[in-house]
């Protein structure tokens, strides 16, 4: 469009400057023709004015003109037959004046055929020009302008003895000028209409490029906080060099809460002034994008200069965030940012990959204890694995509702009776795939994406246990319980489904670093309250560490899939596995064997009187219940 | 019909400027002729030349010949005298024919426009012009 634009601009800049070309040439003609008229006319006029004082002094001789022609009527008559004559349409006025005393001029002879003067009356003439002819005794020839129809007056003065004794002036009209200009003015306004209308025409594609420029403009731009928006960072990353910048994602810390509290006006007022503040800290050549609700990204400028430092600018943002007082309906709001930073774009295949590391250091510096900035060295493990899809794929799916659980049977081993059911989350990709799990886990582990799968899967999974009646379990990390979004999410479920909760048992995964045992065990005795049990997943496996029963209230074991898969051969996994059921007996606790392959392996742990079992001999995970 | 709305605009600002011109001078005239007056009293033998002198601020147009200051003529060639009445004449001829009669004349001629006052005549009824007229008093007998 833009190339499209430029060649309109330069093919109408081209012909505009032709026409105007054209146009000047036809006036450098009919100037050159005027002057070349003029030249035939004076030329005339001066063979004329020769004549005719010849004519006159034939006449009067060396006798003092006035003195002749005041007493002599006839040959005043005489004269003035001879110069009209001369007189034509363009020949206007031929008539001889002279200079009195009190220097007005007055008639000697006039041979016009109209507004004829009589001898010795006054005429109100261009003083100035004629008082030349009387100073410099030599013919003058002057233009006229706002004098009705006359264009040319020459004056030729008429001298005896060295004496001026009268002017002949013979005015020359403008019809000769008229009817050129008759020739003329058609072949000038057709240039002139063309050239109107290539400037209309011009004009017209002006006026789209700026409308195009506009609307394109008002496209990438968010409406509320007047920053970019997802469109121009899609379209802006094609043409980005990545090298060229530093990375960073913003998020406002508990913007939820305020939003909650004080309405969604105070939430957009927030947001508008948060921008306003960050674009204020920015410079030129950076660019700030909303990338989500309160989310936002910074594109960092930095050229070759390697002594910009992000950081600072990041730092003052956050400073200048952290001070001001947002104003709302007269109260004054706080509110703090977090940020993630990402440096040296250049170790990232795409700007995809730095973007999901800085929500990554985002997430990070919301885990720490928000306001402040996460840029540490990017280590191997936060670097997406090979075999993950796209992260953007995964947030699409979540967006385009391509999350879906499907559900394996837990049994009783005893009846064979299914007791629940645990579910496993799936996505289905742009094409149909079936996406599990370990291709996209890693991947979001760590950001926000992360959390909106759990509160999705929460959803489906309350949902199902809603319609089915049935008791479903989930897995979350023990860190997710640490989260404070996801214990939200987690925790405002619970309170929305309170009469189903009890059908709910979250598996933890036990090789998790407990960070802060106390809050944990708060949390799950709050989520226990809601009558939700709480099993350890994979136990026997990792690093196991049998001191944790006696902090969190576990309700259920699952052995590791890794013992139970070799029961039939390992004596080994047969002792262990045998030591851990003894154990939740011991503590009262229910046990799950995973990982049931064959009928050897169901005999082995009927045997070892372990109660409850899941694996593909017993049911394989399903869409349906 | 664009060449025919050009034209009309073209001759009405002729028209425009040469009665802004005309108006001017008889302004001129008739404050000069009747410096001390308020209000002048003028006679038109010409009706279409109403609108151009009531346009003048301090000129009044009347229409009997008897109660005002100035008659102004524009096509009465021979003039006969019967009061102490100023006239002016507005044309070359009338200005010839009638040099003993009126107190000056206005015209134009050969494209340009000429203004004379009668010396004697300006004498007679009292009348000392500005300086920037002196030029224009003409001593004809």
């Amino acid at each position: 469009m833009r190339i499209l634009s430029l060649f309109y601009i330069i093919f109408i800049a081209t012909l505009l400057a032709f026409i105007a070309f054209l146009y000047i040439s036809i006036e450098e003609f009919e100037k050159k023709i005027i002057k070349n008229i003029q030249n035939v006319i004076l030329t005339n006029t001066s063979y004329f004015a020769d004549n005719i004082i010849s004519t006159i002094k034939k006449e009067v001789g060396n006798k003092n003109l006035y003195e002749a022609l005041k007493n002599n009527p006839q040959l005043r008559s005489k004269l003035e037959s001879k110069i009209q004559m001369v007189v034509t349409t363009s020949f206007r006025y031929i008539y001889m004046l002279y200079r009195d005393k009190n220097g007005r001029y007055r008639y000697l002879l006039d041979g016009s055929l109209s507004d004829k003067g009589f001898f010795d009356s006054k005429l109100d003439v261009n003083v100035k020009e004629w008082d030349k002819v009387y100073v410099t005794k030599k013919t003058n020839v002057f233009f006229q302008s706002g004098i009705d129809n006359l264009w040319i007056t020459t004056l030729k003065p008429y001298i005896v003895n060295d004496e001026i004794q009268g002017v002949l002036a013979i005015d020359f009209s403008t019809q000769l000028l008229d009817n050129f200009s008759k020739i003329l003015n058609p072949i000038k306004e057709m240039f002139l209409y063309i050239f109107l209308a290539i400037i209309f025409l011009f004009s017209i594609v002006l006026y789209q490029i700026v409308i195009h420029l506009k609307t394109k403009k008002e496209i990438i731009i968010d409406p509320l906080t007047r920053t970019y928006n997802r469109i121009f960072l899609r379209d802006k990353i094609e043409k980005l060099d990545v090298y060229d910048y530093d990375l960073a994602m913003l998020d406002l810390d508990h913007f939820k809460k305020i939003n909650d509290t004080f309405g969604h006006k105070a939430g957009d007022l927030i947001l508008e002034n948060f921008a306003m503040l960050v674009k204020r800290n920015l410079r030129d050549k950076d660019f700030i994008i909303r990338f989500g609700g309160e989310e936002f990204l910074i594109l960092l400028y930095k050229g070759k200069n390697k002594n910009i430092n992000s950081k600072k600018i990041l730092e003052r943002i956050k400073k200048a965030v952290e001070e001001y007082d947002f104003i709302y309906e007269g109260k004054t709001l706080k509110i703090t940012v977090s940020i993630g930073l990402v440096k040296d774009l250049y170790k990232y295949a795409n700007i995809k990959e730095a973007i999901k590391i800085a929500d990554k250091r985002l997430y990070d510096a919301k885990y720490s204890g928000r306001n402040i900035i996460i840029d540490y060295d990017i280590s191997y493990d936060a670097l997406p694995k090979n075999n993950q899809i796209d992260i953007e794929k995964v947030k699409l799916a979540i967006d385009n509702n391509r999350v879906i659980c499907h559900f394996q049977p837990i049994v009783n081993l005893d009846t064979k009776k299914v007791i629940k059911y645990e579910a496993l989350v799936r996505i289905i990709d742009e094409n149909g795939n079936l996406i599990y799990p370990n291709s996209f886990l890693d991947s979001i582990e760590g950001t926000n994406i992360y959390r909106d799968m759990t509160k999705k899967l929460l959803e489906i999974v309350l949902n199902k246990i809603r319609t089915k009646n049935v008791s479903i379990s989930i897995n979350l990390n023990l860190s997710d319980l640490i989260d404070n979004s996801i214990y939200k999410i987690l925790y405002d479920e619970l309170s929305q489904n309170k009469i189903y909760a009890k059908f709910l048992t979250i598996e933890l995964l036990e090789y998790e670093k407990a960070l802060n045992k106390q809050l944990l065990s708060k949390r799950i005795d709050e989520i226990k309250s809601f009558g939700v049990k709480i099993a350890l997943d994979d136990f026997g496996s990792g690093y196991s560490n049998f001191s944790i029963f006696e902090v969190f209230p576990i309700d259920i074991i699952k052995i590791d899939g890794s013992l139970i898969k070799n029961i039939d051969v390992s004596n080994t996994s047969y002792g262990i596995v045998e030591a851990i059921v003894k154990l939740a007996i011991n503590l009262k606790m229910d046990i799950i064997g995973e990982f049931i392959h064959n009928e050897v392996v169901f005999s082995r742990l009927k045997e070892l009187k372990l109660k409850y079992g899941q694996g593909y001999y017993l049911g394989k995970p399903l869409e349906t219940i | 019909m664009k060449k025919f709305i050009v034209l009309t605009l073209f001759i009405s600002s002729l028209l425009g400027s040469a009665v802004e011109i005309e108006k001017g001078i008889y302004k001129t005239i008739l404050k000069a002729l009747f410096p001390t007056k308020k209000v002048i009293k003028v006679w038109s033998d010409d009706p279409s030349k109403k609108d151009l002198f009531e346009s003048i601020p301090g000129i009044k147009v009347v229409n009997e010949k008897k109660i005002a200051d100035i008659l102004m003529l524009f096509n009465t060639l021979n003039v006969q005298r019967n009061s102490n009445q100023m006239i002016f004449a507005n044309g070359y001829l009338i200005l010839q024919r009638n040099k003993g009669v009126v107190v000056g004349g206005f015209y134009w001629q050969k494209g340009r426009p000429n203004l004379i006052f009668i010396k004697n005549r300006l004498e007679k009824v009292g009348i000392v012009l500005p300086t920037n007229l002196q030029k224009y008093i003409e001593d004809i007998k």
